[in-house]
């Protein structure tokens, strides 16, 4: 035990320990305002900025205001958790689906046009999305859906950028596997269902996990497209309250914690499809 | 179900592969070419949301380059990378040499930094909102260290400064990932050689390891550029834009004369303008800082 401290203590010099010390502290202090949102949502609000991080009466009343008396307040915030919940599932489910299907026609499929096909992908996605934000409201003002869940789904029910991905990873499968289900005469549905999906799972997950956290996280376009209290998804009502009722620092900490939460537990489960996805984007 | 072609018409490979590209592509048609198509209608037209678009030609462009709030936004880009850059890029330089440090945590270290990029930016930028404020921990720290409380979101310089630091540490972590994969593909052979030839540790830091970095470097530089034009979320909730329009960003300003005063033509030719800014400053970067580095 002690020949191997001492081992593992000379495999670096002084300076190279003082080094690794720094860089655990600093990656520790990353997480500092987590921590503070975490702690202030357990606090009484007097308490929030007088009390030291750890210390104060702990409590849950910042929850139970946020879900009972918030509703008195014109601000549904349960509603709100579930309408976050249902557009973001509804969303990853569509993009999921529909990208496995059309990237299996881009990447497999010989059919006149499927370069130019490719091509127009890759010029979608240099065009900055917060462009077309103006027109998008025009567009589903005119097809009546303000207000609406709809506006919230349609608009992102199909991704380019999952499509492209998906694509390339399916490009990289064997033939054989292809070969085997023509052979069995494997309709278009079970080809994809039952051979290019279970084949591709990490890049089905990355594309799942950046889909829920960019729909769950949206800001700007909700904020445009939902004016009503009780039709808004949970970070615009949450962005709503803080900036009407920004006295409430406790019940405003609490709701950040709802928000962050699904998004921080999915991070920590799939760490590895998270830093996977983040190095295929940096070929 | 028959997957080649029998030489007559198209195959029914084709046909599906037809099928589905082109349900792509009706997709496409409705939320995407026809915005376009109303961005540069509306570019060229006088419109109020209710009445008939009026043909102006280059009015709305005249108008758009003389709204000093809209040039002052122009600016705050400007003034928010002046910030964000030294952040950003001495940020990623020194995750990447901490991740290469650490070893066995390497993980740990990973997620510790890249948890920031992959929360919500909405929640955070209203724990920063507090954390930032008057009373806020972190100027009761200070006052407590060295007694003084910094005016964060009341000041111009500060504010923009508030907002670059709160944007700087939710991308470093992704930077710094960046940077490292490319720490990784530098030959060691060069360090050999380097040392042989007498080269001290700044010199191989300044000859070989920047040099190598341009790539991934010129990648950071390219996304800050984008993550500062496409500012929303965190001066919205945070600054509000204020004190006076200091931190103000481009999309805000949209955002603001599209729906609060209704002029959503003015608007248009704005995020156009926007647009094309963004891309003319990262080809200009491109151009400027760009190598081709060959190991001969």
């Amino acid at each position: 035990m002690r020949t191997r401290l001492s081992a593992l203590l000379r495999s670096k010099t002084p300076g190279g320990w003082a080094a690794t010390v720094a860089i655990y502290a600093l990656a520790l202090t990353w997480l500092y305002p987590f921590a503070w949102m975490v702690a202030a949502s357990l606090k009484p609000t007097p308490q929030i900025y007088t009390t030291a991080l750890f210390a104060g009466d702990w409590t849950l009343d910042n929850f139970r205001f946020l879900f009972a008396t918030a509703d008195k307040l014109d601000r549904p915030f349960l509603q709100a958790l579930g309408i976050s919940a249902l557009v973001t599932l509804c969303v990853t489910a569509s993009v999921l689906v529909t990208s496995a299907f059309i990237a299996f026609a881009l990447a497999r499929l010989r059919f006149p046009g499927r370069k130019l096909f490719g091509d127009f992908l890759l010029l979608q996605m240099v065009i900055p999305t917060t462009m077309f934000i103006l027109p998008l409201f025009v567009l589903v003002k005119e097809l009546g859906l303000l207000n609406s869940l709809a506006a919230l789904i349609l608009p992102f029910m199909m991704s380019g950028w999952g499509i492209y991905m998906m694509s390339q990873s399916f490009r990289a499968m064997p033939e054989e596997y292809f070969d085997a289900a023509r052979l069995d005469r494997a309709s278009l549905w079970q080809t994809v269902a039952r051979v290019v999906m279970p084949l591709n799972t990490s890049i089905i997950a990355i594309v799942a996990l950046f889909t829920f956290t960019g729909t769950w996280d949206n800001f700007l376009w909700p904020l445009i497209a939902i004016s009503e209290a009780d039709r808004m998804p949970l970070s615009v009502l949450l962005a709503t309250f803080s900036k009407q009722y920004g006295g409430y620092a406790g019940p405003v900490m609490a709701g950040a914690v709802l928000q962050t939460l699904p998004l921080a537990l999915l991070f920590l489960v799939f760490r590895r499809q998270f830093l996977q996805g983040m190095a295929l984007s940096l070929k | 179900m028959r997957w080649t072609g029998n030489g007559r018409g198209l195959s029914r490979e084709a046909i599906v592969g037809l099928a589905l590209a082109g349900a792509y592509l009706l997709f496409t048609a409705v939320f995407w070419a026809y915005p376009f198509f109303w961005l540069a209608k509306l570019s060229v037209t006088q419109w109020r949301f209710f009445d008939q678009p009026v043909f102006t030609g280059a009015r709305n462009l005249v108008r758009t380059m003389q709204d000093p709030q809209f040039l002052g936004s122009l600016w705050n880009v400007v003034r928010f990378l002046a910030f964000y850059l030294p952040l950003a890029f001495g940020g990623a330089l020194l995750v990447a040499f901490g991740l290469q440090q650490v070893g066995r945590g390497r993980a740990f270290v990973a997620l510790c930094f890249l948890l920031s990029n992959v929360s919500s930016g909405v929640a955070l930028s209203l724990v920063f909102l507090k954390i930032f404020s008057s009373t806020g921990p972190l100027n009761n720290a200070l006052d407590a260290a060295i007694g003084v409380r910094i005016p964060w979101t009341n000041h111009p310089t500060l504010a923009m400064l508030a907002i670059a630091l709160v944007v700087a540490w939710k991308f470093v972590g992704y930077y710094g990932l960046i940077v490292y994969s490319g720490l990784l593909t530098v030959p060691r052979e060069l360090y050999d050689a380097a040392r042989l030839d007498h080269a001290g540790p700044l010199t191989r830091l300044l000859r070989i390891t920047m040099p190598m970095l341009n790539p991934q470097l010129m990648m950071v530089l390219t996304f800050a550029i984008l993550v500062a034009f496409g500012l929303f979320t965190e001066p919205y909730l945070i600054t509000g834009g204020g004190p006076a329009d200091s931190t103000a960003t481009p999309q805000m300003i949209i955002y603001e004369t599209a729906f609060r005063r209704l002029q959503p033509s003015h608007a248009a030719t704005m995020s156009i303008v926007i647009s094309l800014a963004s891309y003319v400053l990262v080809v200009l970067a491109r151009r400027l800082f760009e190598k081709k580095v060959v190991i001969a």
